[in-house]
């Protein structure tokens, strides 16, 4: 039970009514669109038109264009792919994990979280999609009785879970998304006075009423959908890691991997969350719903995930030497710690373990703009792991004869910077179009607000979700 | 089926004044229609009987998605087209259980949310059948049919009024039979 004394208000300022929380979170869809909207978007959407010509260039020249060779045969591809995949896994597990935890802080932050999840996982996709070398011919990988012999897809590899889990988790994690919002399409669809978007929200509120008989199927669908979802989050990227694990690589095979990436891809995600509601605070004025005390506890959950990301670089390290493998010492300490690749290991050490400790310091939660530069040097730090592992372990493996170095090209960059551009733009459309705040939810909450821990009547338990 | 029905309809700002007042139409064996509310309330979903199914129909999705799934993969590896990886066996069950998971949670979303959307008819292209506007806003609204109403519309009125509905009004509507 969430006890106000505890953690302070859900939200600031003078008490709300109902209808003051539905105004004030569609405030953005009913305002006329700020200026600094257009330029970002206008930047934005120059990215993305560089990624759409480095798609082009991989779609006509091949993956040759890449500066992939036979022994780095993973590149920026797959650090990107993991990296982006790692993000999205913010908005389940914000929405998830803290509702089985019944964390009520989270209402107004998971709408965000989960709209960032659907943006970065879309991203994510393309890269493996193009890596594929002939995408146009991408649907072999599906399981489907076929006039190739038929020939069945290799159920034990882990590029096969992989997609399976990759497409799944993005089916889900849109349509948990999206049926959360319907009832607020139903809102804007009521108290807007523009016919326009009466029309379109409507149509997109599917006929919600707010009757008893849906709101009874809405939560049932609610509660299945979040507990199976509970063991997507981690079932995914523990697939993902398994593309690693699974091979014979010093530096990648080992069984440490699922629970790593699980936990850095919840500490990216979290990290890009609190990066987005920053921004939503100072942007938007969000400030009574998202207020000092939710990014405070996102910090706290961020030096939580941080101690573990540095407890696994150490156990890496320490069974490098301790399992007595040459290739695997060679790899952490010649190759990681010292060597070629230093700057990228201790990059990743540094930005990953060492920096989040600031947030211990509360005048650090407290300073939104440092909390914002160090959300975004997190995820900076993250794509270092990523290339540490993806680059390192390839490139000076067994024998010496094979081993290569990895430079990207500029269409590499360019895909990349793409991608950075197109979730840009979906985050700004997200913020224009969609309520950014679960209005019924945090309606829903807005009670706590008054009488502190007690009970509104004696008898009436208001437990929730 | 449509036809004209004339409703009686309780207006109230609070969900307290809304449970109140619903707890003590119910006691009086007032036959409520539907309540409408800007976010689900227990002792009202609680009070009004009906039952959802879907918890266990997503169960029964995912049982038939196991089933389907590792038959599906024991078809392709063992008996369709089996492959020597250096003396393993065809039946690879353990490494089968991963996609098993993965796409079990991807049949039981997907067919849960279409149970959903059948069983509370909420899909794209309908139109909302809007008792008070204001009830995905602020407001929150009993409906009672008056031909199935046993207790008297003025018992009714005084009774909503006195536990803080701020309007009592009837309305004729149309509403899908």
């Amino acid at each position: 039970m969430y006890k106000t004394d505890v953690r302070g208000k859900l939200i600031d300022g003078e008490e709300k009514s109902l209808s003051q929380i539905s105004a004030e979170i569609l405030a953005p869809i009913y305002a006329k669109t700020p200026r600094w909207w257009y330029i970002t978007m206008g930047i934005a959407l120059l990215m993305f038109a560089w990624g759409i010509q480095s798609v082009y260039i991989t779609l006509t020249q091949g993956i040759g264009a890449w500066g992939q060779n036979s022994t780095v045969a993973w590149g920026w591809e797959i650090i990107n792919f993991v990296w982006w995949i790692g993000i999205g896994h913010a908005g389940t597990a914000f929405s998830i994990f803290l509702l089985i935890l019944r964390q009520k802080w989270r209402t107004a932050i998971n709408r965000a979280a989960e709209a960032m999840t659907v943006v970065a996982v879309l991203c994510a996709a393309l890269f493996p999609l193009l890596h594929m070398g002939r995408p146009w011919l991408f649907f072999w990988i599906f399981p489907y009785p076929n006039t190739r012999g038929p020939l069945w897809v290799n159920f034990n590899s882990p590029l096969f879970w992989d997609f399976v889990a990759i497409s799944a988790y993005l089916l889900i994690s849109a349509s948990f998304w999206y049926f959360g919002m319907v009832p607020d399409f139903a809102t804007i669809r009521d108290t807007t006075k523009s016919k326009i978007k009466k029309a379109i929200y409507g149509f997109f509120s599917f006929g919600w009423t707010g009757s008893s008989k849906e709101w009874l199927r809405f939560e049932g669908l609610a509660f299945v959908l979040g507990g199976i979802a509970a063991v997507l989050v981690v079932s995914v990227h523990s697939i993902v890691s398994t593309d690693f694990a699974v091979s014979v690589e010093p530096g990648w095979h080992t069984t440490l991997f699922p629970p790593y990436f699980v936990v850095g891809a919840i500490f990216s995600g979290f990290a890009m969350v609190l990066t987005l509601v920053t921004l939503m605070k100072k942007l938007y004025n969000m400030e009574d719903f998202i207020t000092g005390r939710h990014v405070d506890a996102v910090c706290r959950v961020l030096v939580f995930i941080s101690l573990i990301m540095g407890t696994a670089y150490i156990t890496e390290i320490f069974i490098a030497w301790y399992s007595g493998s040459e290739y695997e010492f060679y790899t952490f300490f010649k190759n990681r710690i010292t060597g070629d690749y230093a700057f990228q290991f201790w990059a990743m050490f540094t930005l990953n373990a060492l920096l989040p400790q600031l947030f211990w310091s509360k005048r650090i939660r407290n300073s939104i703009w440092v909390v914002f530069v160090i959300s975004l040097l997190i995820n900076l730090g993250m794509w270092y792991e990523r290339f540490n592992i993806v680059v390192t372990s390839l490139s000076k493996n067994y024998l010496p004869a094979s081993w290569a170095a990895y430079h990207p090209t500029s269409v590499e960059i360019g895909f990349f910077v793409g991608t950075l551009g197109m979730f840009t733009a979906g985050v700004l459309l997200f913020f224009r179009y969609i309520p950014q705040i679960a209005i019924s939810e945090v309606k829903m909450v807005a009670k706590f607000n008054k009488q502190q821990t007690t009970h509104l009547k004696p008898g009436h338990h208001h437990d929730y979700e | 089926m449509t036809m004209n029905k004339k409703y009686l309809v309780g207006v109230f700002d609070s969900e307290h004044t809304l449970i109140d007042a619903f707890e003590k139409a119910l006691e009086k064996g007032v036959v409520v229609e539907e309540v409408y509310t800007p976010y689900p309330i227990h002792e009202i979903l609680h009070g009004m009987k009906n039952k959802t199914h879907i918890t266990y129909a997503a169960f029964f999705y995912g049982l038939g998605a196991v089933i389907l799934l590792l038959s599906g993969m024991y078809y392709a590896a063992v008996i369709d087209w089996p492959l020597h990886f250096g003396g393993k066996p065809f039946n690879t069950f353990p490494s089968f259980i991963v996609v098993t998971i993965v796409a079990t949670i991807l049949t039981i979303t997907l067919l849960t949310l279409f149970t959903f959307s059948v069983r509370a008819k909420i899909y794209p292209g309908k139109k909302a059948e809007i008792i008070d506007i204001r009830a995905t806003d602020d407001k929150f609204i009993i409906l009672l049919d008056q031909e199935s109403m046993n207790v008297g519309k003025p018992e009714i009125t005084e009774l909503f009024q006195s536990y803080g509905a701020s309007e009592v009004y009837e309305k004729e509507t149309e509403k899908t039979a």
